[in-house]
């Protein structure tokens, strides 16, 4: 067997799979809450059950699922093991255990302490730090270099970054240290986690698989270049900025010009990987993707509406901010984990059951441990979704609402057929 | 010389038939197609087969898999013969390797 090849570098199954199986869970959840609290999404400001859902979904669903997914694609991407597989199960079940108490403690249940938000928050903290630490030390191991390597290193660094951010914002709340508006300080919190962490991350690791999986070669890296320069001067430009009791509203404008401009050469890389791809017909789990790309699109054309030109176009106020954050978390987001699921865990239940067959006897192929027609039907409830529930938004349509709410909770349960049908695949033999 | 082969002696031909069972599990496409195989060497004297092969990427998630496969596949149909497949990178694969029987297949 020849060195350095990344199976031998793959984690165990054990390690990836139960953070699909928890993300699953959590995803199921958040889309029963939503459709038990649709009304709330209507209020237009934040509700503890929206608070509730927004960190069930991303906490509970989108990071567990990314931790998860990343364990396996570091040593695709970095060409190293990871750090160490024992410590993300350590992290798995701080998260696990954090969540669990954060989303409870949100809801207020009168036979719970409101405490329980702190311990909760205190687990999900510690597990993002360990996490971020396992990442960047399997990083410092590798002898890659590459602008997807860049990235991930990066939104590690954001991620903690936040993480003691947004500890400082709310013991700020408290003894009152930087005399700046909590709304301010949010709003640098905001733009760190989604940009510096899940974006850059989600940049990384799609600038390596797009080109592998759809067949590219003669990729346009200096878009991607470029962007990282005007990511980074945008995200530490703000989060500088938000600092300050006042500073020229312009300086804060330029910045998020440059987090769009890069977010574009973003899109414009994928684009060209897309336009010249080799694998003409798009499989199961890049359809997913390519609809999650177009929200991507839909959430940045919102965000520059409601930024620059909120003030034309008549929305009542929260609206539009409701919609890009949710084109955002669960259109783009959600979308790429709906497809990407089937590029990744797949592989690993399949490397775990069939692995040492190869040649000897005749294995199903990764794609036989899923069930296509449900793709089918979750890539058109979650389209459907997110047209229901944003022109319920717009509209102030409560039918709308429960409708896209319905339909996102129909999205969930098919997709959890599929990913507990993989997890909890049963190995076959052909004959 | 280049180092990718282009003429085949008929036991090597044979081989290279029988390497087209072993697909790439992310695209279900042969290996032999997807111009993974860069040279076949039989000697039918010495019962050796030697296998130069290599990967779409080097961080290639189902790598040694196919090594693997290409190892069994080989044993299996020769048992006399002492089998052996280097991983090499030179030349990097590229998408133009894809024979034309690979580009139909992809898009099937």
């Amino acid at each position: 067997m020849q060195a350095g090849l990344s199976t031998q570098n793959a984690p165990s199954v054990w390690v990836v799979a139960p953070h699909f199986l928890f993300g699953t869970l959590g995803f199921l959840i958040a889309s029963v809450l939503a459709v038990l609290n649709y009304n709330d999404f209507l209020g237009y400001h934040l509700t503890p059950e929206v608070i509730a859902i927004t960190h069930l979904m991303i906490l509970g669903w989108l990071s567990m699922v990314i931790f998860g997914a990343l364990y396996q694609l570091i040593p695709v991407v970095m060409e190293v093991k990871i750090f160490s597989e024992k410590l993300a199960h350590v992290t798995l079940g701080m998260l696990i255990t954090g969540v669990s108490l954060l989303v409870t403690g949100f809801f207020k249940f009168e036979f719970i302490s409101e405490r329980i938000i702190d311990v909760g928050g205190t687990f999900v903290i510690t597990a993002i730090v360990l996490f971020s630490i396992n990442t960047l030390k399997s990083a410092a191991k590798s002898k890659v270099k590459s602008i997807s390597k860049k990235y991930i290193i990066v939104s590690g660094l954001y991620l903690v970054l936040n993480v003691l951010f947004g500890l400082f914002i709310i013991l700020n709340m408290t003894f009152n240290w930087v005399k700046v508006p909590h709304n301010q300080l949010l709003r640098g919190h905001l733009v760190v986690g989604l940009v510096g962490w899940f974006l850059m991350l989600i940049i990384g690791v799609a600038a390596k698989l797009m080109p592998m999986f759809l067949i590219v070669h003669k990729l346009k890296e200096k878009y991607l270049e470029t962007a990282f320069y005007l990511l980074n001067i945008g995200i530490l430009g703000i989060f500088t900025l938000v600092w300050f009791p006042k500073y020229p509203t312009v300086l804060f404008d330029i910045f998020l010009l440059l987090i769009l401009t890069g977010l574009i050469l973003f899109f414009l890389f994928n684009w060209d990987v897309y336009k010249h791809r080799m694998r003409k017909k798009l499989d199961s789990g890049m359809k997913p993707t390519a609809i999650a790309f177009i929200m991507f699109l839909l959430s940045m054309i919102s965000f520059t509406v409601m930024y620059f030109f909120g003030d034309y176009v008549g929305a009542k106020p929260g609206q539009l901010e409701i919609v890009s954050g949710f084109l955002l978390i669960y259109g783009f987001f959600t979308g790429i984990i709906l497809g990407q699921t089937y590029k990744t865990l797949p592989f690993i239940i399949w490397l775990f059951h069939y692995q040492k067959l190869v040649g000897k006897q005749k294995t199903p192929l990764p794609a036989e441990l899923y069930n296509d027609t449900f793709i089918t039907i979750h890539t058109w409830t979650f389209i459907l979704s997110v047209v229901f529930f944003v022109a319920g938004i717009l509209l102030s349509s409560k039918y709308s609402v429960l409708a896209g709410s319905i339909l996102i909770l129909l999205t969930s349960i098919t997709y959890a057929y599929n990913s507990t049908k993989m997890i909890f695949h049963k190995k076959m033999i052909k004959q | 010389m280049s180092k990718i082969q282009t003429e085949f002696t008929e036991a090597e031909q044979k081989v290279r038939e029988i390497l087209k069972q072993v697909p790439d599990p992310e695209v279900n496409v042969n290996i032999v197609d997807l111009g993974l195989v860069y040279r076949i060497k039989v000697d039918e004297e010495a019962k050796k087969i030697e296998v130069d092969t290599t990967l779409s990427t080097p961080g290639c998630p189902v790598g040694d898999t196919i090594i693997q496969h290409i190892e069994n596949i080989l044993k299996a149909t020769y048992p006399d013969y002492d089998v052996k497949v280097n991983l090499v990178w030179d030349p990097q694969w590229d998408p133009s390797m894809i024979t034309e029987e690979g580009r139909i297949a992809l898009n099937q």
